[in-house]
């Protein structure tokens, strides 16, 4: 997937509510039908830079296989930096587009 | 901002980070095993660079590098030691020279507000002087509005304490002088405007806390007695606290009011006359700077002129200098300080290059563990902030013990100078920490830079490096050697050279008819008195008059210029036999007839200059002055005689005879049969018997004369250490280098010579690669030292700063260092056993 996608897709996995590092990767491989894959190697080095700057914060909490494990949660910045991340992303794929279209 | 806070609240809690972390991860694989996926990748590096986002890494690199480093350093115990060693002689030297100046220049004394004070001194463009007269200093007091305190201070010739042989040095200063610095009294009360400044306020003296503890045995009941000063009568009214700071870097023990001065010192008009006697200090009133002051001062300055047409100069302006730091800098010691500051820097690059060598020989050793290193896979820019860490390590352990020597150092100096403040503190302040610092950080660079750079790119064949090195070295060498072998001469020239007149068994007697009013006919009585009495005297061989006494406190002198050279003139006024009290040779025409007029007598030097080749006696001299009808005629040539310029090779003298109105400013000299040190007591009794009001300073020439050397001896003694200290450094290193090259090349050496070469022809070889760099070094650093030691002029007794015979004594004893530094290794190297050579692989 394109670099910068994954802190979006995350940041609007969240949206909806806490999950735990596993459930970010599978929710986001069931919501694009499979299309898309989390390599575990990617999600946690950026799982941490969006806690180092305050996007997500992490508490603990039980999973549904009965163990205690973090889940991550959306931040009021992290609200802003998804909307400031959505909007950027549709203008440049509607340039694209437009390229595409047109060149 | 809260990035920032996050990043720090990681470092403090990592492992607890790292904890959740992990058991995030394997929570992930716990699940993902259940849903069939078993792609795991590297864990560690996974979890490597999690770590990497929060950006600490270089701590945990860093911590490496030093863990590694200490291993190294630890692993070759005798090579640490030599390279701390090394470092803490160059950097030590550095600070040493920097606590100095820093004390005397750059640290503000501990008074209140060290950074308002400012010293206020009379200037025009072609008259200074560093005194004012009592009355101006009042005047601008009362007007300028810029200056929220006027300090005066006056000094005077030493005073008798009750009945003590030596006097004791005393000055006079405003009440305001305590109040203003803001130093609280040791025992008793300091001088105040309200109590001690009103007209007709008693006579109240402050003791310095020295002489209160030596004179009078810290004795607390020293507070309300009454001592006599030259027999008058003053009140102990405290004593100043141990670590007083006094203003201008002068240190009187005793304090006594300005207004009493003519109580002490009986006739004297400072007060009320404009003849310049009082140093001027202020204080700047909040806000204002020292050139808003200034403009304010040259305003009420033209308005004192109107008050006092021929006192204040044409243009006449104030200057003011920053006065809160323990000498009041004048340009030229700023030059001084430089050029010292330019020879201990030498010295840390003769210890940095030296350095450089040892580490450049070390890095052939360490070839292989660096080429292990970088196979596994250690790019090469870790491996050089490695070597960089280590550089950084060995030079701060240099350094550290460089500030410990330098702490000595200056604590031993400032027990052994005598008259320093007490507030002066081998403890380093925040400024010389600072400059520590630099000094660490420029010499790592120096050293350690080119080891690193060459070991990283694993290039050790290229010699380039050595040679700079060694050039480097024997630059910086030369320019050491050189200096302090200037300065040995001079001090030699000062020791062995004769002055031009006898100052054995002189003494010069100063009565300070004119600072006592005395009139001309009174000071011309009491002085012919003193002289007829003084030559019945057994043991007085001889007694004459002169103004400006030899080695005295005034100092005259006029710059002028011969022919398109410079000359410092130096003039006097003498009485006829003085050339013979003296012991100055008349070596052309004859001496003054007494009460001549319109006659002068020149010396060696300036008939010379002024007439070479021709006889100078019977030609006129100078300017007509207004009034004269004739200019001054050259009655005789005298030898040259430095009365009052021991170290300067441009002085000439002028004298003139002294007429009636010269009298009150007249000093008698004395000469003896055998030693002078006798004559002071009596000469005392018979000034007494005289006039009890006078208190004449007595002096002996001989000791006055030898204590103007001994300044120069010793900084020739400490620049002679320092200059063969460096020079041994610069051995050590070139055998250190020599001995490498050759035992890099031992096995091409063997193979030559079993070959059948002759050993010198090897050894050539050899070293051919050194002999320009040190050709090189050794003609830069003539250059250098050269043109640099044209600010050692002032201190070069006597000998030009290109005298030939100094710089070819230095270069002859560097290059022969240089020779036997590089032959020694070498010839060990011929000696070796061929045969074990060739087999040894």
């Amino acid at each position: 997937m394109p670099s910068g996608a994954l802190t979006m897709l995350i940041l609007r996995v969240l949206q909806s509510g806490t999950l735990h590092g596993y459930a970010i990767g599978q929710r986001i491989h069931v919501l694009s039908s499979e299309v898309l894959a989390v390599d575990e190697g990617l999600l946690y080095p950026t799982l941490q830079k969006m806690l180092l700057k305050g996007w997500v914060t992490a508490e603990w909490g039980i999973s549904e296989t009965n163990r205690k494990v973090r889940f991550y949660r959306l931040t009021p910045e992290g609200r802003k930096q998804l909307k400031e991340e959505m909007s950027g992303y549709d203008r440049v794929t509607q340039a694209i587009q437009d390229i595409l279209r047109t060149a | 901002m809260g990035e920032l806070l996050r990043r720090i609240r990681y470092l403090l809690n990592r492992r607890r980070y790292d904890a959740e972390l992990e058991s995030d991860m394997e929570f992930h694989r716990e699940m993902a095993a259940r849903a069939g996926q078993n792609n795991f990748g590297n864990e560690l590096r996974m979890r490597e660079q999690s770590r990497e986002a929060w950006g600490w890494m270089w701590l945990d690199r860093l911590w490496q590098d030093i863990r590694y480093g200490t291993r190294i350093l630890a692993r070759a115990p005798g090579f640490t030691l030599v390279a701390v060693l090394v470092l803490a002689i160059g950097i030590g030297v550095n600070v040493s020279a920097f606590s100095l100046f820093n004390m005397i220049a750059l640290k503000p004394m501990p008074v209140r507000d060290p950074d308002t004070l400012v010293r206020l001194e009379r200037r025009s463009p072609h008259a200074y002087t560093s005194e004012m007269p009592y009355p101006s200093l009042l005047f601008y007091q009362d007007h300028a509005k810029t200056l929220s305190a006027v300090m005066g201070v006056l000094g005077i010739p030493p005073m008798q304490i009750d009945d003590d042989l030596q006097p004791t040095s005393v000055s006079f200063v405003t009440p305001n002088y305590f109040t203003e610095l803001g130093t609280t009294a040791a025992i008793g009360r300091l001088m105040n405007t309200e109590r001690d400044g009103k007209p007709g306020a008693p006579p109240v003296a402050v003791l310095s806390y020295g002489l209160w503890q030596r004179r009078f045995e810290g004795d607390a009941s020293i507070v309300g007695r009454t001592i006599r000063l030259d027999k008058k009568p003053a009140t102990v009214i405290g004593v100043t606290a141990y670590k007083f700071a006094s203003l201008g870097g002068q240190h009187p023990d005793i304090w006594l009011p300005m207004a009493q001065q003519p109580n002490f010192v009986e006739g004297s008009h400072v007060l009320t006359s404009m003849d310049s006697s009082a140093r001027m200090w202020g204080r700047l009133a909040p806000g204002v700077t020292a050139k808003m002051a200034e403009q304010e001062l040259a305003t009420l300055t033209n308005e004192l002129r109107k008050q006092y047409p021929k006192d204040i100069w044409d243009n006449e302006y104030i200057q003011s200098s920053p006065g809160g730091h323990a000498q009041v800098m004048q340009p030229e010691m700023y030059s001084v300080a430089a050029m010292i500051g330019v020879l201990t820097l030498l010295i840390l690059i003769v210890s940095c290059a030296n350095l450089g060598a040892l580490l450049l020989a070390r890095a052939v050793t360490r070839e292989r563990e660096i080429g292990i290193r970088m196979a596994i896979g250690a790019n090469r820019a870790r491996v050089f902030r490695q070597l960089c860490t280590e550089s950084l390590m060995l030079a701060v352990l240099g350094s550290t013990a460089g500030m410990t020597l330098g702490w000595l150092v200056v604590r031993e100096t400032l027990r052994r100078m005598g008259d320093v403040p007490k507030w002066f503190t081998a403890t380093p302040d925040w400024r010389i920490l600072l400059f520590t610092t630099g000094m660490t950080g420029f010499a790592a660079l120096f050293f350690g830079l080119a080891p690193a750079l060459q070991i990283a790119r694993q290039k050790q064949r290229k010699t380039i490096a050595r040679q700079i090195l060694v050039g480097a070295q024997v630059a910086a060498s030369c320019v050491l050697l050189i200096v302090a072998g200037l300065l040995v001469r001079a001090s030699l020239h000062a020791l062995y050279t004769d002055p031009g007149f006898g100052y054995e068994q002189l003494l010069t007697i100063d009565a300070g008819l004119g600072r006592h009013g005395y009139s001309a006919p009174e000071a011309k009585a009491y002085l012919e008195q003193m002289q007829s009495r003084l030559r019945s005297v057994p043991g007085v061989r001889s007694v004459s008059l002169v103004k400006l006494p030899p080695l005295g406190h005034a100092v005259s002198r006029e710059d002028r210029e011969i022919d398109g050279r410079k000359v410092l003139m130096y003039p006097n006024w003498v009485a006829p036999d003085f050339f013979k009290t003296m012991s100055i040779p008349m070596v052309l025409g004859r001496s003054f007839y007494p009460g001549e007029k319109h006659a002068v007598i020149v010396s060696e030097s300036l008939a010379r200059r002024q007439w070479p080749g021709q006889n100078p006696v019977g030609k006129p001299v100078g300017q007509l002055v207004a009034g004269d009808e004739q200019k001054d005629i050259v009655v005789g040539v005298a030898g040259d005689a430095r009365i009052n310029a021991l170290s300067d090779d441009d002085a000439v003298e002028q004298y003139w005879p002294m007429q009636q109105e010269d009298m009150p400013d007249m000093s008698i000299i004395v000469r003896t049969a055998g030693a002078s040190d006798s004559l002071p007591p009596v000469a005392k009794a018979i000034s007494e018997s005289l006039d009890g009001k006078l208190f004449p300073e007595i002096r002996q020439v001989k000791m006055l004369y030898h204590e103007n050397i001994e300044a120069v001896e010793q900084v020739a003694l400490v620049v002679s250490l320092v200059g063969l200290t460096a020079v041994l450094l610069a051995g050590v290193g070139i055998i250190g280098l020599v001995a490498f090259t050759v035992s890099q090349r031992t096995k091409e050496i063997a193979i030559r010579l079993a070959l059948g070469a002759r050993p010198a022809a090897v050894l050539a070889t050899v070293l051919r690669q050194f002999s320009w760099p040190v050709a090189l070094g050794l003609v830069t650093g003539t250059g250098f030292a050269a043109a640099g030691s044209k600010v050692l002029r002032k201190a070069l007794f006597g000998v030009s700063n290109l005298d030939p015979a100094g710089y070819a004594g230095a270069l002859c004893v560097l290059s022969l260092i240089v020779i036997v530094a590089a032959l020694l290794p070498a010839r060990r190297a011929l000696r070796l056993d061929l045969a074990k050579i060739l087999h040894y692989e």
